[in-house]
């Protein structure tokens, strides 16, 4: 039985070319596997423009327990028991948005044609069409124990700007700690 | 929200600035036909609409933005959007190509082909969201830096994805050097032929573009298998690897390996460069391989000074801006980086504005302009203080010095005089560009030839480097084209084609630096027509051949080529900087003391009228070379003005 994937953003900043190029040939021809146009509007996968250089690729994190899935009453939004994700059923979906509003991503969103919510579903059974076509291969679908790996590094980044954070204040007094202190 | 049968939205938008209407029309069968979209199409219309007797700044002259054919698909680096209109700057055909995704938000919103015409009695900007297209005030945003000025538009919008073309300072004081930029400073920039100038002229600042609907594609599986196979010869090809490890700094290698900078105004050939290797750049300035939409390439970089007194300054730095910068002596990445900011965010052309103060600088070290013309200024070659700072001035049009170099280099001559007119390097009125051309006598025709002032980007003239003699026997008839210094038959006709065949990038909207530069000739035609018609049949569901494709490119040249006949210029125009025929190359390396041949110039010359069937006295065209494109419209329109050979 297959493990359930996900799509991860498997760069390697160590590289100039292993981080996202912001070139969005994930955004095009995820929108032509699943409508067979070229539409950025219509990708499951977003590249998010942060600042100059700072690209950042963008999708469903396929959760265990999916806010979208809880926040639709009309029972669009469907557990895949071969992909063991859920995946959005047109037929129901009613475009009442409740699923844009409850995902923490930000990533399951309306398509602009249709009106009808999308969500990446890993191209069913074939290769992830953003995954194949990335020149930079900073995309991959993996399983829970490679995406982990990734998923650490990520957590790991966020206490390493902490950290430089701190060491750059002044007197390295911190205010959260002194806070948290005097609660005690 | 539009169908979407092909890569075609199929529509034209017009605005009119003076009387603020707003028009849709079809983008009709006899303009997509014969020269299929892009660069082809903008400059059909320009030639239609914009005759001689419409100067540059006219309210009656047209803004042109046409992305190119493929743009917006997902066609390997089809990432270009051509924009046109008559230059102020050679007051000729002047157009200037992006790579940013911009082009493909209009043709999302449903129109291939934007038209602009007419003045704005104020500033404002033009919103195109989808269906809603309307015109908006932009007193708020007038002087505002390109960058600013993109990130109040996406402020004021709400929209996080929006794409705009705007104008800096430079652009709306009019500066002859100035360009359009996409997404603010560190995009994609429409630049060459100051178009920016114009933009400023009709008082539009911005285009802010949203477009939600598709963009077709007729026959996916051929786009998929062109596609792998671009990617096979990508990835053998050492020429895009090197694109991809250095961006377009690569070619300082180039540059050193031919001895041709073109340092310190076109003096020097060899020139100290060593602190701007690729490979410095890249371990300590580069901020990642970053690239155009739908490039695998990646050739795109932001550089970063990291310590010193520009810290923190971080630009979009291309090869033209290192070249340039040499022009002007400086030496340093800190102060190339430093400048590529300031004419990024100012909204200036960095080659125009490169030479032109390269100029400066030279009549500055002669003394034809002295301390009291700069305010103190010590505008000598290598001083990188006064490189920013007359840079700035220019974009500003601050003090009369600047005021007269903001209108180029050509007419900053003129006004100057004092002997100054033989630094002033420029062809047609537009500056030099890319390697010094003695040494190399095809790029120096190349240049004289370019429909739109000097430049690299209008011809191939490299192939001759790639080719091997038994090739350029089959394909031009001699071996000796092959032959860089002493070759000379074949070269015209060598010339012609690789005119043709760039001008194939320019109409699909396919990137040169990806399509039309190979390590060989063999991956070089693969790439640059056989897969370029086979992306452009599966995009568009026609069936071109090659020799239709490549017929295309020769037609849209010869248009332009017309545009320019009637705007006066003639065989003496197509020429270049005396200093290339008179003045040796100085600092040694390898091609040190050459010159431009001027007999072998005339003879390639001779050789590539002949080919392009233009008459090789007068430079004139001739109706037999129209009719056999189709072009009769434009002999019509040559005879009628008596500038076609013959009438």
């Amino acid at each position: 039985m297959a493990k359930k994937k996900r799509i991860i953003y498997t760069n390697r900043p160590w590289e100039a070319t292993g981080i996202c190029s912001g070139c969005r040939l994930c955004e095009l021809y995820c929108s032509l596997q699943a409508n067979g146009t070229f539409n950025p509007y219509r990708s499951r996968v977003r590249v998010v423009e942060m600042a100059t250089g700072i690209d950042i690729p963008v999708t469903c994190q396929q959760c265990q327990d999916p806010a979208c899935q809880a926040a639709c009453e009309f029972d669009a939004i469907v557990f895949d028991p071969k992909l063991k994700i859920v995946v959005v059923s047109e037929e129901n979906c009613t475009s009442c948005q409740a699923c844009v509003g409850a995902c923490p991503y930000g990533i399951i969103t309306m398509d602009p044609v249709s009106n009808k919510a999308i969500k990446c579903d890993l191209c069913g059974d074939s290769e992830p069409a953003c995954v194949e076509i990335c020149p930079s291969r900073v995309l991959g679908a993996l399983d829970d124990l490679a995406a982990a790996e990734f998923n650490r590094r990520r957590a790991a980044a966020l206490l390493a700007i902490d950290d430089e954070l701190l060491r750059a204040r002044p007197g390295g007094e911190d205010p959260v700690m002194k806070k948290l202190e005097k609660k005690g | 929200m539009k169908s979407a049968k092909n890569c075609y939205a199929g529509k034209i938008l017009r605005i009119d600035l003076t009387s603020g209407s707003i028009n849709s029309e079809a983008l009709e069968d006899d303009l997509v036909g014969p020269l299929i979209g892009g660069r082809g199409i903008a400059s059909k219309i320009l030639y239609d609409e914009v005759p001689p007797e419409i100067e540059p700044f006219d309210p009656e002259n047209l803004l042109i933005f046409a992305p190119g054919a493929l743009h917006g698909t997902g066609v390997p680096a089809a990432s270009r959007t051509t924009l046109t209109c008559r230059s102020p700057l050679t007051h000729m055909h002047g157009d200037g190509h992006s790579g940013a995704q911009w082009g493909g938000e209009l043709k999302r919103a449903g129109y291939d082909v934007l038209v602009i015409k007419g003045r704005a009695q104020k500033p404002v900007t033009l919103i195109i969201d989808d269906d809603r297209v309307e015109l908006a005030d932009a007193d708020r945003l007038w002087g505002m830096l390109t960058s600013r000025t993109h990130t109040a538009l996406r402020d004021e919008t709400n929209i996080a994805d929006l794409q705009t073309v705007c104008i800096g300072p430079a652009g709306e004081n009019r500066v002859r050097l100035s360009a359009v930029f996409h997404n603010g400073a560190d995009k994609g920039v429409n630049a060459r032929c100051g178009m920016g100038a114009v933009m400023g002229a009709k008082n539009l600042k911005a285009i802010a573009t949203r477009g939600t609907g598709d963009i077709g594609v007729v026959d996916i599986e051929s786009l998929k298998a062109a596609y792998k196979e671009y990617v096979e010869i990508i990835n053998t090809d050492p020429h895009p690897v090197g694109g991809t490890r250095y961006g377009t700094c690569r070619f300082m290698y180039h540059r050193v390996q031919f001895g041709i900078h073109g340092a310190e105004n076109w003096n020097y050939g060899a020139y100290p460069w060593e602190k701007l290797d690729p490979e410095i750049f890249r371990s300590d300035y580069q901020i990642k391989a970053g690239s155009c939409v739908a490039c695998p390439i990646r050739c795109r970089r932001d550089y970063r000074v990291v310590s010193g007194p520009f810290a923190g300054t971080t630009a979009k730095v291309e090869w033209e801006t290192i070249a340039r910068s040499l022009t002007c002596g400086i030496k340093e990445p800190e102060g190339v980086i430093a400048w590529a900011n300031i004419c990024n965010h100012y909204g200036l052309d960095i080659e125009g504005t490169g030479d032109t103060v390269a100029f400066a600088m030279e009549c500055f070290e002669n003394g034809i302009i002295t301390a009291k013309d700069t305010d103190g200024l010590s505008l000598r070659f290598g001083d990188t203080e006064a490189f920013l700072e007359i840079t700035r001035r220019i974009a500003m049009r601050e003090g009369d010095l600047a005021d007269t170099l903001a209108e180029g280099t050509k007419r900053a001559a003129e006004t100057i005089g004092a002997g100054s007119e033989r630094f002033a390097m420029h062809v047609k009125g537009g500056e030099m560009t890319a390697g010094d051309p003695r040494g190399m006598p095809v790029r120096a025709v190349s240049y004289a030839t370019s429909t739109r002032g000097s430049d690299h980007l209008r011809s191939n003239p490299y192939i001759e480097e790639i080719m091997k003699p038994e090739e350029a026997l089959k394909w031009w008839g001699s071996e000796e084209a092959a032959d860089i210094a002493k070759g000379l038959k074949g070269k015209g006709r060598m010339l012609k084609f690789s005119e043709d065949l760039v001008t194939i990038g320019d109409i699909l909207g396919l990137c040169k630096f990806a399509f039309y530069r190979s390590a060989t000739f063999p991956w070089l035609y693969q790439k640059g027509v056989t897969l370029a018609t086979r992306f452009y049949n599966a995009c568009s569901g026609r069936n071109l051949s090659e020799e239709e494709m490549l017929l295309t490119g020769e037609r849209v040249w010869n248009i332009e080529k017309a545009y320019n006949t009637r705007c006066g210029a003639s065989r003496a125009d197509d020429t270049i900087p005396q200093r290339f025929f008179k003045e040796a190359l100085k600092g040694g390396g390898p091609s040190g003391g050459t010159v431009v041949d001027r007999e072998k110039f005339e003879a390639i010359l001779n050789e590539y009228y002949e080919d392009r069937k233009f008459d090789p006295q007068t430079g004139l065209q001739t109706r037999a070379g129209l009719e056999r494109l189709g072009l009769n419209d434009v002999a019509d329109d040559l005879a009628a003005r008596g500038k076609l050979f013959g009438n």
